[in-house]
């Protein structure tokens, strides 16, 4: 594992490189991923692609730092805005997590604490640490109250909270109770925001009581209080009807826009990706085998896989019913040797099970892994 | 569940009146002095003799006639029972022959405070056990209070009383702190307190605690110096079920996703844990009140036997030697009733925190 | 008939689950080390007529009770009597008998109590359970709300009126502790029964027009049984427990009895000048005790499918 703490990506919210990592389970060692490469911009729309069991998630809470025990990382850097997450000690890593890093799982039923309400659930996100989000939360108020003050009638009510909180800016200190009701109004605020109707209702409700959806938006608003560099979706769709998913997908883009975050969107979905995401990666077995501009890789693709992925998507335009690649997913367990995907691979040959693929740049921003390209 | 009290009446009534000769039932009204006659007059006042009946002796032969029928037994009893009316007890009250009730709940008091002392410790001990076990799982704070908890289910009560006896009273009186009693409620600081206990107003029935809500310092300070062994014989004997249950529990709750979804926040370990967690993982474990409640009582028995507890527990053993039925059925019933009772505090209680049961 | 692919699949599962078991047992010294005392423990117990007369507890032998003459350690107590020439590792009784001897004396009956008692309990568990959760309906009704009069009660204070009821001797002892152990293997079969009898082939089975006896007792019972087995081995230590403390209370059939809570019981009375006599029976069960169920909360763990990695 590199040493190096920080890195000169030019403005590279992430950057992975290398990463290899493997699970010790009792039937054995599970290699999930192969040294995958990977790296996003800022205010990027990213998309990862891939059939279920190919490392997508396990990608993604690696780079949160959410392994659970028995993974282990062999080798390989993960950069977040210059600094390399994996040489965090667990408390700069949890304020990472709190300050940069969001992420929105799949399921929001189980994602959410059945027993706390949903208004409780987002407080506590500012009372994990308050003087991170003062100024945040101040200013909104603030704003709030310059809308409210606008004729020649002044609340003095709303003048005086004015005076108290330009001077917690400055101190950067705040009472409880207030951080409690700036909280809630941001809260509120926030979900409104994803398009929650009733936001103020919703903030005492628990889980059960909100349909599929609704949690979702939840969710998203959570991401969004502490304004994170890094968003980290996975699979934030699966679960949710196709006109839900339209919507969700939607309040993604335009809050993408509003805050300038870099969003890494997980899914095996090709539509989706084709939808929303500016730059997309494929991913096989623990590999990434290709990345390109959205419209690039659906005009051109290179890597087998890619196009065994896309000529497998039901089409309603086409004559022919879609094909489907050969063979099945690998057993994690004992990889293939070399290319993982060679022996599912119609273009494969004998170097093929012998060496492994590096990442090339075969097109301006178009990378692939395959020995058909050199590599 | 006034069926269940009703059936374990029958149950205990049964066992108590149906496999013991008809005159044990007599055995604290009858003394020597009295006449045949007064003796059969008596078998016919507590019910179990019928009017037919010639005499005590033939009464006493079991003669067919003579003997009132279990069921009618039975139902004479329930009524004075309902009444409030449990006769008379061969136990010593403070004045000679007392009745069932005054000599149960003047001696219970004591019984109730050991055992709700007992459960605040058991509580206070065995929930943060399963915690630590849960979040080092499998590392050496698990193993420790596997042991603690496993060790404690493994003890013999009586045994470790005496082992608890030995240390604090036998050894450290030969080594002179003698603080702690061998036996009774009451300890060694306070000389007079026995025979002059000073003021102590009754809030709770409870003797500790009225002491403490009476300000009367040394009297309580003497009960809490004298109570401290026993309960906490009782609560490490009785803290295994409950670190086991919170352990699983909360070893469960940990795997879940919203778990990984605080973490994510970025939220404080402590707050993922004791907000999150235990929250979802301490309801299903309140369900082990009703068991641990019967533990104690039944725990009570022994420990107070140990420690020369003047409670119910201890009674009870001589209740048992001297065929004393009347408050052994008093006993049962009593238990029966607080046991019921408190399952379903519990089941309510269980409703009334999850937040998906209310609606 | 199409039953051997069902049995065989089943069979095949077994055999892995019990090797993984094996695998794990090994890896937990904690489990290991219950394993080892409990089959102590009965090698003791099937040895002890070898090592002790059988007939050794009848004696009394009132000059050398309560004496201590082990060199190896002195207890802070006047030693009241004079235990005469040869030595007494673990002391004597009140009634003059080396109590090591008595002890080992004690734990082959302790356990013979042990699996009497474990052994009624689960055969009435398993049939009233079984039927209970098969018939469904009135049956069901009738024996959970017997449970649970039995449950409402401290076992102790049931125990101390039967025997009271019945008179004390070895048989009421053994009967009072199953009267109050069943209902749980009741309730234990019960619910195994009612997973099981949701299953596919049970179904299967009444079409094929099996009577209710046969489904019941050549299939599902023999498939519900597996935790009750595991439960009643970890109860052998919790039912030593409580055969000790009803004999300490002094429920015993005969004071000469060589029964490890009765020799406490003397312990209890001479505590303040013969320790000895509560420490070492005591000890003795509490070993027998964490033996067992280190062994069963071993076993339950490891086929425990939640806790499953």
């Amino acid at each position: 594992m590199s040493q190096a703490n920080t890195h000169e990506g030019g403005d590279d919210v992430l950057s992975i490189q290398e990463l290899r990592l493997k699970f010790h389970t009792y039937a054995g060692e599970v290699s999930a991923l192969d040294g995958i490469e990977l790296s996003i911009k800022k205010g990027e729309l990213f998309g990862l692609v891939g059939e279920s069991g190919c490392g997508k998630s396990v990608t993604a809470l690696a780079i949160a730092g959410l392994l659970p025990p028995n993974a282990e990382i062999t080798s390989g850097d993960v950069f977040l805005g210059g600094k390399n997450v994996l040489t965090l000690k667990p408390e700069e890593m949890r304020l990472a997590r709190l300050r940069d890093i969001a992420m929105i799982f799949q399921d929001p039923m189980t994602y959410l604490n059945p027993v706390i309400t949903i208004g409780n659930q987002m407080a506590e996100i500012t009372r994990a640490e308050p003087k991170l989000f003062i100024s945040t939360l101040a200013t909104h108020r603030l704003r709030q109250i310059d809308k409210l003050v606008g004729g020649t009638k002044s609340d003095p009510g709303l003048l005086a909270e004015r005076e108290s909180l330009t001077h917690a800016l400055e101190s950067q200190s705040l009472g409880r109770k207030e951080l409690n009701e700036l909280t809630r109004s941001y809260s509120v605020s926030l979900l409104k925001s994803v398009r929650l109707p009733e936001p103020e209702k919703v903030f005492g409700m628990y889980p059960f009581e909100l349909s599929g959806g609704m949690r979702q938006r939840v969710m998203i608003a959570m991401a969004m209080m502490r304004r994170p560099k890094l968003l980290l979706a996975d699979e934030i769709t699966t679960a949710l009807d196709v006109t839900v998913q339209a919507q969700i997908l939607r309040l993604l883009k335009d809050l993408r826009s509003e805050i300038n975050t870099s969003v890494l969107l997980i899914t095996h979905d090709l539509a989706i990706v084709a939808e929303v995401c500016d730059r997309v990666a494929v991913m096989y077995a623990g590999n990434i085998v290709e990345i390109a501009e959205v419209g690039e890789l659906f005009r051109n693709p290179l890597h087998p896989y890619t196009k065994g992925l896309l000529a497998s998507v039901p089409r309603a335009d086409l004559e022919r019913t879609p094909d489907s690649i050969e063979g099945s997913v690998p057993d994690l367990l004992s990889p293939p040797s070399g290319c993982r995907f060679h022996p599912r691979c119609p273009k494969a040959f004998e170097t093929c099970p012998l060496k492994k693929p590096s990442m090339i740049e075969v097109a301006p921003n178009h990378y692939v892994s395959c020995l058909l390209f050199g590599g | 569940m006034v069926f269940v009290l009703l059936a374990l009446s029958v149950l205990i009534f049964y066992l108590t009146r149906g496999l013991l000769p008809p005159t044990t039932a007599l055995a604290p009204y009858i003394n020597p002095r009295l006449t045949d006659a007064g003796k059969l007059s008596i078998a016919r006042a507590v019910g179990v003799a019928t009017s037919s009946c010639p005499s005590f002796s033939d009464f006493a032969a079991l003669q067919s006639g003579c003997v009132t029928p279990l069921w009618t037994q039975y139902f004479f009893w329930l009524k004075n029972v309902l009444a409030g009316n449990w006769g008379y007890t061969l136990l010593p009250g403070i004045s000679g022959t007392e009745s069932t009730w005054s000599v149960f709940f003047g001696r219970f008091p004591y019984t109730a405070e050991l055992d709700i002392v007992a459960a605040v410790l058991t509580f206070m001990i065995g929930v943060p056990l399963g915690i630590v076990s849960a979040t080092h799982n499998n590392k050496a704070p698990d193993h420790l209070s596997r042991i603690v908890s496993l060790g404690g289910y493994s003890i013999p009560q009586f045994w470790f009383g005496a082992m608890l006896l030995l240390v604090f009273v036998l050894y450290a009186r030969i080594g002179g702190l003698g603080l702690l009693p061998a036996s009774g409620a009451l300890g060694t600081t306070c000389a007079v307190c026995f025979s002059n206990p000073g003021a102590i107003t009754t809030y709770t029935g409870l003797p500790l605690l009225d002491a403490l809500l009476s300000l009367n310092i040394p009297y309580f300070w003497d009960s809490v110096v004298a109570i401290i062994l026993p309960a906490l014989t009782l609560a490490i004997t009785s803290l295994g079920l409950l670190t086991r249950i919170v352990r699983s529990n909360m070893m469960e709750v940990l795997r879940q996703d919203y778990i990984t979804m605080a973490r994510s926040k970025g939220l404080k370990e402590r707050t993922v844990i004791y907000s999150h967690a235990l929250r979802n993982a301490i309801l299903p474990a309140i369900t082990v009140a009703g068991l641990l409640v019967t533990y104690l009582i039944g725990g009570s028995v022994i420990v107070e036997i140990v420690f020369s507890w003047p409670g119910v527990g201890s009674a009870a053993l001589v209740a048992a030697d001297v065929l004393d039925i009347n408050f052994l059925e008093l006993f049962v019933l009593v238990a029966g009733v607080i046991i019921v009772l408190t399952n379903l505090i519990v089941d309510i209680l269980y409703a009334a925190l999850d937040p998906r049961i209310r609606y | 008939m199409k039953q051997p692919e069902n049995n065989n699949a089943k069979g095949r599962r077994r055999h892995s689950d019990f090797r993984f078991a094996l695998h794990l047992l090994r890896q937990n010294p904690i489990v290991m080390a219950g394993l080892v005392i409990s089959v102590a423990t009965v090698v003791l117990a099937l040895l002890s007529n070898l090592l002790v007369n059988g007939a050794y507890w009848h004696q009394q032998n009132l000059n050398l009770r309560l004496c201590w003459n082990n060199p190896a350690f002195s207890w802070p107590v006047t030693n009241l009597f004079n235990c005469g020439g040869s030595v007494y590792p673990l002391g004597t009784d009140a009634y003059g008998r080396s109590l090591l001897q008595m002890i080992i004396l004690a734990i082959p009956i302790d356990l013979q109590i042990a699996l009497e008692v474990v052994a009624s309990a689960v055969a009435i568990g398993v049939v009233f359970g079984s039927l209970a959760a098969y018939m469904g309906g009135l049956i069901d009704e009738v024996i959970l709300r017997i449970t649970d009069i039995f449950l409402a009660v401290p076992w102790i204070l049931l125990a101390i009126v039967l025997i009271v009821a019945l008179g004390r001797s070895l048989t009421t002892l053994t009967l009072a502790i199953v009267i109050t152990w069943w209902p749980w293997y009741i309730r234990l079969m019960r619910s195994q029964v009612i997973g099981e009898k949701e299953k596919l082939y049970v179904e299967r089975l009444r079409m094929m027009g099996a009577g209710w006896p046969r489904i019941l007792f050549r299939h599902v019972i023999p498939n519900s049984i597996y935790p009750i087995l595991v439960q009643s081995t970890l109860d052998i230590g919790s039912v030593i427990l409580t055969v000790s403390a009803l004999t300490f209370i002094g429920l015993t059939p005969n004071p000469l009895l060589p029964e490890l809570g009765n020799l406490s019981n003397q312990g209890i009375e001479y505590f303040f000048t013969a320790p000895w006599l509560i420490i070492f029976p005591g000890l003795t069960i509490l070993i027998i005790s964490l033996g067992f169920n280190l062994l069963g909360d071993g076993i339950r763990d490891v086929f425990d499918p939640r806790l499953r990695r």
